[in-house]
């Protein structure tokens, strides 16, 4: 009876903002008509059927996965699963359904599920997310792990009573995912997160507020290319260097899918034309930050870890290539170094 | 005999091209101890439980994230992971929340549990436990009966004594 409902209430969206960087009004009006919210009641069950139809249609990726996130976020829940029955076949209020609608139809001109909804969760974290920040992606959450494992070790080695400091530097933290992570499985650590947006910086020092590790973390608005050596009078040696800097090559820009060519800062994906000038620019600085034995971690481009190697071993003598790790697809995709004491030897 | 769970349902979306393949090692708890069934504490539970520990060789993981290039260049929301025990042929499916990471350690928690029940059968901890459950109702029922028949005796004894002219308490 509903969907019959919907064909009569076609209307059509017009000029409308949404989102504090939308800019997107024009592509509204070519992409419009959305279906009115039904007159009569509607469960979430149903809300369900009709949204992931028509992400379907209007060829939204994961039509059904798009439609379960957000069905379930404005039921307060993480995921569909975890929605009772009672929760998903109980009539939704005339306000919860406006929300709803209002949300879907975000999603319709491909925002991010992430940026719809105004959140995500990394590892075990959930963080406020808001365009044109970088969304975290999966594969850095085992970045994460990489570094813990190797963190982990070291504190378990320190001598005991020695209350050695542990600090790590994260370059182009985008909305904190990666230090608020470390920061929050290792109560010892403290970081140091930089970013050369302050769209970022200002995310990342409010996800930092929310999860209550303010006082660990150092937020600073800088850019490594222009200004690597406010990085060096920043801080003090560090134990570890963590980055998922932007690793695309330039070319591969176009291509990249509407979720992130409209509404994800291209600045925090293009690395130039082979994907490298800013991995180049910290590795480069590495060594001047790092401590004895300390380590460098960075997620990259599956064609990068051989080309870093080379690169690596040719211009920075201090860094010796540890090892290349692979992510949960198979593909390599991290990079470990370590900075060596060239007096010493290898 | 061990069970095959098919789980693998439409929820995962197989019809992207799936990658499987042998897991890659990640440092929970459970990697660094030795093979064979030992304490260990499955986290969240205040018990200690013995589940067999998982070797990361005998399992595959597919993580359906389609044919492209991963990573920054991709943003998915997906992120349903599926785990096969190739000895068992066990296959366990999860999509509980919205962290690869952390479906991939509830995944192996749950491998962990299935392959106790499959090794162990009866003796496993999840049908223990569950006996255990049912044996606690039936002696709960048991006693709760006992004291509803010792006030009826009494009741009767009451009536019994008002009957015979003595004086009721």
């Amino acid at each position: 009876m509903w969907r019959r409902s919907f064909s009569a209430g076609y209307r059509c969206l017009g000029r409308r903002r949404i989102g504090p960087k939308g800019t997107w009004a024009s592509r509204a009006a070519r992409a419009c008509s959305v279906p009115a919210s039904p007159a009569g009641g509607i469960s979430a069950l149903q809300a369900l059927d009709v949204w992931e139809e028509l992400f379907e249609e209007r060829g939204v990726s994961e039509p059904k996965h798009s439609a379960d996130h957000i069905v379930a976020h404005l039921l307060g829940a993480k995921t569909r699963e975890s929605l009772g029955r009672r929760n998903l076949t109980e009539i939704l209020s005339r306000e919860r359904t406006e929300q709803l609608w209002e949300l879907c139809t975000r999603r319709l001109s491909r925002m991010p599920v992430q940026y719809v909804i105004e959140q995500w969760d990394f590892r075990d974290l959930t963080l406020k997310m808001r365009p044109p920040v970088f969304i975290p992606r999966p594969e850095t959450e085992e970045l994460v792990e990489l570094v813990l494992m190797d963190l982990e070790k070291t504190c378990g080695q320190a001598e005991e009573g020695a209350d050695a400091p542990l600090t790590c530097l994260e370059v182009g933290c985008g909305s904190g995912a990666i230090s608020l992570s470390l920061l929050s499985s290792l109560p010892q650590l403290k970081a140091i997160a930089l970013d050369r947006s302050q769209d970022a910086v200002d995310l990342t020092r409010e996800n930092a507020s929310s999860l209550g590790l303010q006082d660990r973390l150092q937020i600073y608005h800088i850019d490594v290319m222009k200004d690597p050596e406010a990085v060096l009078r920043l801080c003090s040696p560090v134990s570890a260097l963590v980055s998922n800097p932007p690793y695309l090559f330039s070319e591969d820009m176009l291509s990249l899918e509407p979720e992130i060519l409209r509404f994800e800062d291209p600045s925090a994906l293009d690395g130039g034309q082979d994907g490298l000038d800013v991995i180049r620019q910290i590795l480069t600085m590495a060594p001047k930050v790092l401590s004895d034995h300390g380590r460098a971690y960075l997620e990259v481009d599956p064609r990068h870890p051989r080309l870093i190697r080379r690169w690596v071993e040719a211009n920075v003598e201090e860094l010796r290539y540890v090892e290349t790790r692979h992510d949960i697809t198979g593909r390599p995709r991290f990079c470990i170094l370590q900075k060596r004491d060239i007096r010493k030897g290898p | 005999m061990s069970r095959l769970y098919a789980v693998i349902g439409s929820v995962c979306d197989v019809s992207r091209r799936a990658v499987w393949r042998g897991s890659p090692s990640i440092p929970p708890l459970l990697a660094l101890l030795p093979a064979g069934l030992t304490r260990v504490f499955a986290a969240g539970k205040k018990d200690l439980i013995d589940f067999p520990v998982l070797n990361e060789d005998e399992l595959e993981e597919q993580f359906v994230r389609g044919s492209g290039p991963g990573g920054q260049a991709t943003n998915k929301t997906s992120n349903c992971v599926v785990l096969k025990h190739i000895p068992t042929g066990i296959v366990v499916k999860c999509h509980q929340t919205r962290s690869v990471d952390i479906n991939r350690k509830r995944a192996r928690g749950i491998m962990r549990e299935k392959l106790d029940v499959a090794y162990k059968g009866e003796l496993s901890e999840v049908l223990v436990k569950k006996k255990e459950s049912v044996l606690r109702k039936q002696e709960k029922k048991k006693k709760a009966h006992e004291n509803l028949e010792r006030k009826r005796l009494f009741k009767e004894a009451l009536v019994a004594d008002s009957k015979h002219g003595n004086d009721s308490v």
